[in-house]
């Protein structure tokens, strides 16, 4: 127990000295640190509805961060999340429009799970060429999400472009209100109920399955497992592929949920923020859902602070960086305090 | 124990302690060093002999204590201090980045001269500095093109470009051939001529006493015994010294007393009638560099039987367990078990049919360290049935509890962390994983390396039981003492082959020849494990 | 023709800088994935150093101490605080998109591009076609060959490739390799502070949110590619730019029947192959690969 209160402890702690650090800038860049703080605060919390919308923002983080968790468990550091979502979202208004006119029983599910085909295709082929050629996993999966980003754009200008649109923004045309799961508020039974599944199924898939303990085992110590047999491309490719699969779903929620619709460029760090999600939970499902809350909530925060308290919403992104700056360090110093306590004399 | 000379020891250790968190590796050790002599440090595994080596290499900082050279304290824990004073250290395993050239890895550790260089005037200045010191070796080769031998060659001639007055070599004949110890111990000697004095890291009584002025006894990390005279000693008094008591059951062969005399049990045993229940066939690998490949291998692994393989280390030894393993490619040649050709089956199939494995390095092959015991004993169960099968992880617990008592581990509980075991109970914890179920062949890598004497007794036990009840053992080892005194039967490896087969009573001359490569054919009986 | 070496080397030397920046951290032992924030650090303190101080030797000199004391702090988090570099690198790289747009909003005011009244020094018209680019494309050449005498010639280049390929060996001879991998980012540094300087200044002198698009991490694909070494990862870095220019240029000769934004993916794909060559080349991936904290070893 002492171990998992260390850990608690230690990424307390660093969020707090990350929390500082932007402190620093946000004072040197002018703004007063304690202002932007409560604004944050209120925003993404505090103010009136705020707590429907940090969970309308934690939802789809917290659905891509269970598929991170995986793939990160599993020892493969598949950071295309983005570009996954991306490739979701696609997939999944591709799907739509194609079959526009059905039944929305139909029309749906159909379109979602070909958003989940989508995310998961796009992570094939770097989790291929990992495991066939042994290509390093953390540079296909980057340059993918780039290549995603640009494909959105394209299809968005072009195949997928809302004629009737304005100059301004590229984006899809607008699906039709029954097809929607949710208004533009962004939260629903139905996606609270498809959140659950995932939660609940990826929990246990990582803790009472075979996979989830040998994945484990293979991300910790993949040659330990290699030498008990495994075959380590099931393994590699089943939580690229899961991973993958779980960040579409989350753009294609996005897109039938709170969007409506495919934009040009949306939630350009939606990925990077569930990698961090992942990180902050340590890996475990359930320290993901709490983890999503917080970030949904500066998530939301960041839609708040130009209208509402006219501050920069960079100053989230500021955030959101210095955290992943120092979520992965480990000070021997705090260790040492803690396991020291937690030890009986 | 002062050997008579009124000036003091040129290096001294006054009341060393150095200690990693709670563990204490040495404890409070004066000793000191005579210029222009050999003196061998010698205890067993875990004595604190590294340790040692190292604080006077200041690359481990003693928590107290000094350390001081003609009188005079260097700053402890500072490699700079100590290179200054002329201490220099040659590692186990080496220390040379493997994509160097030798001409590159002689310049990045040298202070002689500037900067700059020419990649000519480089090859020409390091060229001589080998051949000063009679290492041949093209200076334009690379580190990890160069056999172990040559390696060792080269390192200590790295720790000679600076005016090196004390050289520390840590276990310099581990991996070595019994001649290649020879040519080291004339290259010691000459060393000695020309003035340096050498501190010789050693666990072989036999080596102690064939090339040491002054013998050194840790044991546990305390000092035993401080410069004693090699004159003054016998086997029998150091191996007591060394071990604590009078030699403990088993203990004679650990530290290398037993050379040549066959223990009780290893008797011819008649085998060579049954068919084989594993046969490699005429087996040509793809090497690597850390693993020579297999050269037309040939063995066969009978029922009832322990197969010793001898050899120097990085002579095929790895390519032969992976390829029995399904773990390398196979270019030529085909495996079988129970009659039929498992060469295109991996090593999840294998295991199905009775083939189990102790790898080479318990702590990356064999254990995940950060993982939980429970886990590391499932992993070989989890993998046999489906992925995706629902498991309570409760029960999983209760069973591996079941499983370590039998084998009587040392533990606080299943979740614990595997890296928080000795090595001698995360090996059992291996065993009791391996040792499960249906098993006919036991692949065991280097099992008893860096065990302590009560462990590596444990798991002789547990091959010998192995055997008896009729699976065969592959045993693979450095330590020829060991093998002689469990092996069945002996092949000997070199260079990817299997050059000579031995059946007891085993001669120590006639098996390090083969090593070496020798002698071949003659001295060895007709190869069963030929082709047919 | 010659316009499209102009165009290659005024996109490609950017990305050479940054790339060299990377090169020298992998040797040292670092996957460097904060080049990119730091790049950007570099282009926005240029812009912003030229409107506040009038003065180009001001600004590249401000620039330069901003990319080292985030470089510094990207040390400290990897070195000190044992985070992983590719995580850490990755939030260095936020901090930087994000906190350029943070200051440049609160300096100016606007959320849009900054303007500066003059950019980096020209080469003239002593260089013919050459002359409109800045003397940051011409001092490349010489950038490259003083990197591989330090790299490849010096012992300190030695000392540097060993803490980077077995930290252990360098330990024992007295090398300290954390020492040495602040050096190399801090160079680096300077640096991606010179690449960030010519991509915002080198031709149109202008600082936009976001402005370094990738580059970061394409230089960091160049240094992979060019597996380390000073030549071959510039040269790397040019092959990319040169994708990147064919692409344009084969938009302006086929028009709107090649999609404009698959042809800025080109060096993306570029990069994912080259990356796929390189590792098929040499025998898989090596590296801080792995997430460390679960790892075992």
């Amino acid at each position: 127990m002492s171990a998992t209160l260390t850990i608690l402890l230690r990424t307390a702690i660093f969020i707090l000295v990350a929390l500082a650090l932007c402190g620093l800038i946000f004072q040197a860049a002018g703004y007063s640190a304690l202002d932007m703080f409560a604004s944050i605060l209120d925003g993404a919390f505090l103010r009136k509805g705020g707590l429907s919308q940090c969970l309308r923002w934690a939802l789809p983080l917290f659905i891509t961060a269970t598929g991170v968790v995986l793939s990160f468990r599993c020892g493969f550091f598949n950071i295309g999340a983005q570009g996954q979502f991306y490739m979701g979202a696609i997939a999944a208004t591709a799907m739509a429009s194609w079959l526009n006119g059905m039944p929305v029983a139909v029309l749906v599910p159909v379109s979602i799970l070909s958003g989940m085909a989508g995310g998961a295709l796009w992570a094939l082929w770097p989790g291929i060429l990992r495991f066939r050629w042994g290509t390093d996993e953390v540079i296909t999966t980057l340059m993918g999400n780039f290549i995603a980003g640009l494909i959105l754009v394209y299809v968005t200008t072009g195949p997928l472009k809302d004629p009737s649109g304005s100059g301004q923004q590229s984006s899809s045309k607008p699906l039709a209100a029954a097809y929607r799961i949710s208004n533009s508020m962004g939260l629903s039974p139905t996606i609270i109920a498809i959140s659950l599944v995932v939660g609940i199924g990826m929990w246990l898939l990582i803790n009472r399955t075979a996979f989830g303990v040998l994945g484990g085992l293979a991300g910790r110590n993949p040659e330990m497992l290699r030498w008990q047999g495994a075959r380590m491309w099931k393994f590699g490719l089943a939580s690229f592929m899961v991973s993958g699969a779980l960040a579409g779903l989350a753009g294609a929620i996005e897109v039938f949920g709170p969007n409506g619709r495919l934009v040009g460029g949306f939630l350009p760090t939606h990925g990077f923020t569930a990698v961090l999600i992942a990180l902050v939970a340590n890996l475990s499902i359930t320290g993901t859902a709490v983890a999503a809350l917080f970030f949904g909530g500066l998530a939301s925060a960041a839609l708040y602070l130009p209208i509402m308290a006219g501050l920069p919403s960079a100053a989230i992104d500021i955030i959101n960086a210095a955290i992943a700056l120092f979520i992965t360090a480990k000070s021997r110093m705090i260790d040492r305090m803690f396991s020291a306590r937690g030890k009986t004399p | 124990m002062n050997s008579g000379s009124v000036a003091p020891p040129a290096w001294q250790c006054r009341a060393m302690t150095v200690a990693y968190g709670d563990f204490i590796a040495l404890d409070g050790i004066d000793v000191g060093f005579e210029r222009g002599r050999i003196h061998a440090v010698v205890g067993q595994n875990g004595a604190g002999k590294t340790t040692f080596a190292r604080a006077i290499a200041g690359i481990v900082r003693p928590r107290q204590g000094q350390i001081l050279v003609d009188g005079l304290e260097i700053e402890p824990g500072k490699v700079r201090a100590a290179r200054d004073a002329g201490v220099e250290l040659v590692h186990q395993s080496f220390a040379l980045p493997p994509s160097f050239t030798i001409a590159e890895a002689m310049e990045f550790g040298t202070r002689k001269h500037g900067q700059l260089f020419t990649a000519s005037g480089l090859a020409r200045r390091w060229t001589q500095h080998l051949a000063e010191l009679d290492v041949t070796a093209d200076v334009r080769s690379r580190i990890r093109d160069l056999p172990v031998e040559t390696q060792q060659g080269v390192e200590i001639a790295r720790a000679l470009v600076t005016e090196a007055d004390l050289l520390i070599l840590d276990e310099p004949t581990a991996v070595l051939s019994p001649s290649g110890v020879e040519r080291l111990f004339e290259r010691v000697r000459r060393l000695k001529a020309r003035g340096v004095t050498v501190i010789l890291i050693l666990h072989k009584i036999r080596e102690v006493l064939a090339i040491a002025d002054t013998v050194t006894v840790l044991r546990g990390g305390r000092l035993v015994a401080a410069g004693l005279a090699r004159q003054a000693l016998d086997p029998v008094a150091l191996s007591d010294l060394i071990i604590g008591g009078p030699a403990a059951q088993g203990a004679e062969a650990a530290v290398g007393l037993a050379a040549g005399a066959p223990a009780e049990h290893a008797v011819a045993r008649q085998t060579a009638a049954i068919e084989p229940i594993a046969r490699l066939e005429d087996i040509t690998t793809e090497g690597r560099a850390e693993a020579p490949a297999l050269d037309h291998a040939s063995v066969a692994l009978h029922a009832g039987e322990i197969l010793g393989v001898a050899g120097v280390e990085g002579n095929g030894q790895r390519s032969l367990v992976e390829a029995l393993c399904g773990l390398a490619k196979l270019k030529e040649g085909r495996i079988m078990m129970g009659g039929r050709d498992i060469s295109r089956e991996d090593l999840g199939e294998r295991r199905k049919q009775g083939l189990r494995v102790i790898p080479f390095e318990r702590n990356s092959e064999g254990l995940s360290l950060s993982s939980a015991l429970w886990e590391n004993w499932a992993a070989s169960r989890l993998l046999a049935g489906p992925l995706l099968s629902y498991i309570r992880p409760q029960r999983l617990r209760a069973q591996a509890r079941a499983a370590f008592d039998r084998w009587s581990v040392r533990y606080a509980g299943p979740s614990q962390p595997a890296g928080a075991l000795s090595g001698g109970n995360a090996q059992k914890v291996i065993f009791s994983r391996e040792l499960d179920g249906q098993v006919r062949l036991i692949i065991a890598a280097q099992p008893t390396r860096g065990l302590d004497i009560g462990a590596t007794a444990f798991v002789w036990k547990a091959l010998r039981e192995a055997r008896d009840t009729g699976a065969a053992v592959l045993m693979i080892s450095s330590d020829l003492d060991e093998l002689f005194d469990t092996a069945d039967r002996l092949i000997v490896m070199l260079s990817g082959r299997v050059v000579a087969e031995f059946r007891p009573p085993y001669d120590m001359a006639r098996v390090g020849a083969a090593m070496t490569g020798a002698v071949t054919e003659a001295l060895s009986e007709p190869l069963t494990g030929a082709r047919p | 023709m010659i316009d499209f070496i102009v165009a290659v080397l005024r996109s490609g030397t950017p990305l050479v800088y940054v790339a060299l920046a990377g090169m020298i951290a992998q040797r040292a032992g670092l996957w460097h994935l904060g080049l990119e924030g730091i790049m950007i650090i570099g282009c926005c303190a240029t812009i912003i150093g030229i409107v506040l101080t009038g003065s180009y030797a001001l600004a590249i000199l401000i620039a330069c101490v901003l990319c080292i004391l985030a470089s510094m702090l990207l040390w400290f988090v990897i070195e000190k605080l044992k985070a992983n570099p590719i995580i850490a690198g990755l939030g260095l790289t936020g901090f930087g998109v994000g906190g350029t747009a943070l200051a440049a909003q609160s300096i100016f005011g606007s959320q849009a591009a900054v303007t500066a009244p003059f950019g980096a020094p020209r080469l003239g018209d002593s260089f013919g076609a050459f002359a409109s680019l800045s003397i940051f494309v011409a001092a490349m050449p010489a950038v490259v060959a003083l990197l591989w005498v330090l790299l490849r010639r010096t012992r300190f280049g030695l000392q540097l490739a060993a803490c980077g390929e077995h930290p252990f060996a360098a330990r024992s001879l007295g090398i300290d390799p954390e020492r040495i991998r602040l050096f190399a980012l801090c160079v680096g540094g300077v640096l991606c502070a010179i690449g960030g300087a010519e991509l915002a200044s080198g031709s149109l002198q202008i600082f936009a949110q976001n402005m370094t698009a990738g580059r970061g991490f394409m230089g960091f694909a160049a240094v992979v590619f060019g597996a380390a070494h000073p030549v071959w990862t510039a040269l790397a870095a040019l092959f990319f730019s040169l994708v990147g220019a064919i692409g344009i240029r084969a938009q302006i000769l086929f028009g709107d029947a090649v999609p404009h934004d698959l042809l800025l993916a080109l060096p993306y794909l570029a990069t994912v192959l080259g990356v796929w060559i390189s590792g098929r080349l040499r025998g898989g991936a090596k590296g801080a690969n792995g997430f460390s904290e679960l790892r075992d070893y």
